[in-house]
C-alpha cells in the first residue's frame, strides 16, 4: 500500500454574508458562528482528510482560503485565487440573487483566474429554505449547465458540509495515480535500470534525501554491489538493508510491500 | 539577548572613558600644553579603539535564524524549518496568510509590482524574498536583519534557478521536491553564501 501526501489549495467563492466563512468554520472546528469575520479579505484554515484508492492511500492537506465576497475587491481576490487547485461556489438558498450570481459572476472570475478546475457548487442555508423551493431548482439546472457537482447545505445544523468537502477532495486527487502502477507500465529493463529505479524510489520515500543516499551507500557498499556492474545476488541483499531502514523511517508493512516489489523487480531484471 | 547585552555595556564603557577623558583634556587647567595635548590624543585613539572594536563585535554576532519558509507565490508552503518547537503555531496558514498579507498591501497601496519585503513585529523580524515561482521568508529574533539579505537573495535565486520549473508544474506531493532541503538547511544555519551567477 502506498502512502502519499498531498497538499492543494482551494477557494471559496460567493456573495457577501450567503455563509462562507460560517462552513469551514462549521467543517474546520465544527462551531457555527453567526458573527461575520472581518478579515484582510482573506482568512485561511487548513483541513486534513484522508482519501483512500486502489493501492493507495492519500493524505490530503487542503488549505482552504476564505475569500472576500464583495465584489468590488477584484484585485485582492484574484491575488488569492490565483493557484487554486479546487474552488466550491457558495450561494444562499434564501437569496436568489446570490444563486443567479454564481453563474453569472463568480464562475467567470473562476475561469478568467485559474481555468477549469474542480469545482462544487453549493447551496447553503437549507435549514432557511424549502428543499423543493426555487432555489433548489434554480441551483440544480445550474449545475447541470455549468457541468459541476451541486450539494445542498446548512453550516448551522452542519447538514452536508463534511460531505461537501470529502466529494471535492476525491476530486482533487482523482488523478493520482500510484507510483507502482506507473512503474508497472513502464518496467525497468535491466538490472542497472532496476537499481536506479531503487534509489530514486527509496530517496523519494525516506523524504530526507541526504539521509537516504547516506543509507543508500552504506547499504550498497555493505552488499559489494558494483554500481557499473550490478549482480542481482549483492542487489538483493542492498535492498533487504534497505528494507531494514525503512521498517525505522516508515511502517514495517510498507517496508514489506517494497521490499517483496523491488525483489520481483530484481529477479525479472535482465543482468 | 545576552550580544546585545555586551554590545550595550561596550558602548555605555567607551561614552564614559571618552567622556572622561574629554574633561580632562578641556576642562583641567594643565599648565603644559604638552599634557594637554597628551590627554586628547590619548581621547582621540581610546575613541577609535572603541568604534574599530565595536563594528569587530557587530560583525562578528551572529545573527540567527529561527525559522524558513519556502512558498509558492500562491501561499502554498513547500517546506517549513525551524529552529524550534511551536506546538501552538499551524506554518502551513502562517504561510498563506503571510501572502494574504502581501496581497493586501499590495492592493491597498495600489501597487501592482511591488512587493512586502520586510515585516517587523515586535523582536521579530520576517524578511521576505520573491522570484517568479519561490517564495522564501525567514524568521529571525536577533537583531541586524540586513545582515540576512543577501543570504536571503542568493538562496531564493538559487532555488529559482534549480527548482522553479519545478515548483511551478508542482502537484502537491512534497515528495517531488527533491533536495531543495540541503540549500534551505544550509540558509537556516546562516552559512549560506553561493554567488550569483
Amino acid at each position: 500500500m502506498e502512502l502519499r501526501d498531498i497538499l492543494k489549495k482551494v477557494v471559496l467563492l460567493g456573495d457577501g454574508a450567503v455563509g462562507k466563512t460560517s462552513l469551514i468554520a462549521r467543517y474546520v472546528v465544527n462551531k457555527f458562528d453567526d458573527k461575520y469575520i472581518a478579515t484582510i479579505g482573506t482568512k485561511v484554515s487548513r483541513k486534513d482528510i484522508q482519501v483512500i484508492k486502489p493501492n493507495m492511500i492519500i493524505n490530503l492537506r487542503m488549505m482552504i482560503w476564505d475569500i472576500l465576497g464583495q465584489k468590488e475587491y477584484s484585485k485582492i481576490r484574484s491575488a488569492s485565487l490565483s493557484g487554486a487547485q479546487g474552488v466550491i461556489l457558495v450561494g444562499d438558498l434564501s437569496r436568489p440573487d446570490t444563486l443567479k450570481s454564481l453563474q453569472d459572476f463568480w464562475m467567470k472570475e473562476v475561469r478568467n483566474v485559474v481555468a477549469k478546475v474542480p469545482t462544487i457548487v453549493v447551496g447553503n442555508k437549507l435549514d432557511l429554505a424549502v428543499k423543493s423551493s426555487m432555489s433548489t431548482t434554480l441551483i440544480e439546472s445550474m449545475g447541470q449547465k455549468l457541468g459541476c457537482p451541486i450539494m445542498l447545505c446548512s453550516a448551522k445544523t452542519g447538514e452536508n458540509v463534511e460531505a461537501i468537502f470529502t466529494t471535492l477532495g476525491e476530486m482533487l486527487v482523482a488523478d493520482v495515480v500510484a507510483q507502482k502502477a506507473k512503474a508497472k507500465e513502464k518496467a525497468p529493463q535491466t538490472l542497472a535500470e532496476v537499481v536506479d529505479f531503487i534509489i530514486q524510489d527509496f530517496c523519494a520515500q525516506y523524504g530526507d534525501l541526504e539521509k537516504a543516499m547516506l543509507i543508500v551507500q552504506y547499504q550498497f557498499e555493505d552488499a559489494g554491489v558494483d554500481i557499473r556492474k550490478p549482480h542481482k545476488e549483492s542487489v538483493l541483499k542492498a535492498i533487504d538493508g534497505l528494507a531494514k531502514a525503512e521498517e525505522l523511517s516508515l511502517t514495517k508493512t510498507v517496508a514489506r510491500v517494497n521490499l517483496e516489489e523491488r525483489q520481483r523487480m530484481v529477479i525479472l531484471s535482465k543482468a | 539577548m545576552e550580544q546585545d547585552i555586551k554590545i550595550e555595556t561596550l558602548i555605555l564603557m567607551s561614552v564614559v572613558v571618552f567622556a572622561v577623558l574629554a574633561v580632562i583634556a578641556f576642562v583641567v587647567p594643565f599648565e603644559n600644553d604638552d599634557t594637554r595635548l597628551f590627554f586628547m590624543g590619548l581621547a582621540a585613539a581610546l575613541t577609535a579603539i572603541n568604534v574599530v572594536g565595536l563594528l569587530s563585535v557587530w560583525r562578528a554576532s551572529p545573527t540567527v535564524i529561527d525559522e524558513v519558509f519556502l512558498m509558492t507565490p500562491t501561499g502554498m508552503l513547500l517546506k517549513h524549518y525551524t529552529r524550534r518547537l511551536r506546538p501552538d503555531q499551524d506554518e502551513d496558514i502562517l504561510a498563506g496568510m503571510l501572502t494574504a498579507v502581501q496581497n493586501f498591501v499590495r492592493e491597498s497601496f495600489d501597487e501592482a509590482g511591488g512587493r512586502l519585503n520586510e515585516i517587523r513585529f515586535e523582536h521579530y523580524d520576517i524578511l521576505i524574498s520573491h522570484r517568479k515561482n519561490v517564495v522564501v521568508a525567514a524568521i529571525i529574533s536577533t537583531k541586524k536583519p540586513e545582515k540576512l539579505r543577501n543570504q536571503l537573495n542568493n538562496v531564493t535565486d538559487d532555488i529559482e534557478l534549480r527548482f522553479g520549473e519545478a515548483i511551478k508544474n508542482w502537484s502537491g506531493d512534497k515528495k517531488e521536491l527533491g533536495d531543495v532541503d540541503i540549500a534551505m538547511k544550509r540558509f537556516l544555519s546562516g552559512k549560506y553564501k553561493v554567488k550569483k551567477k
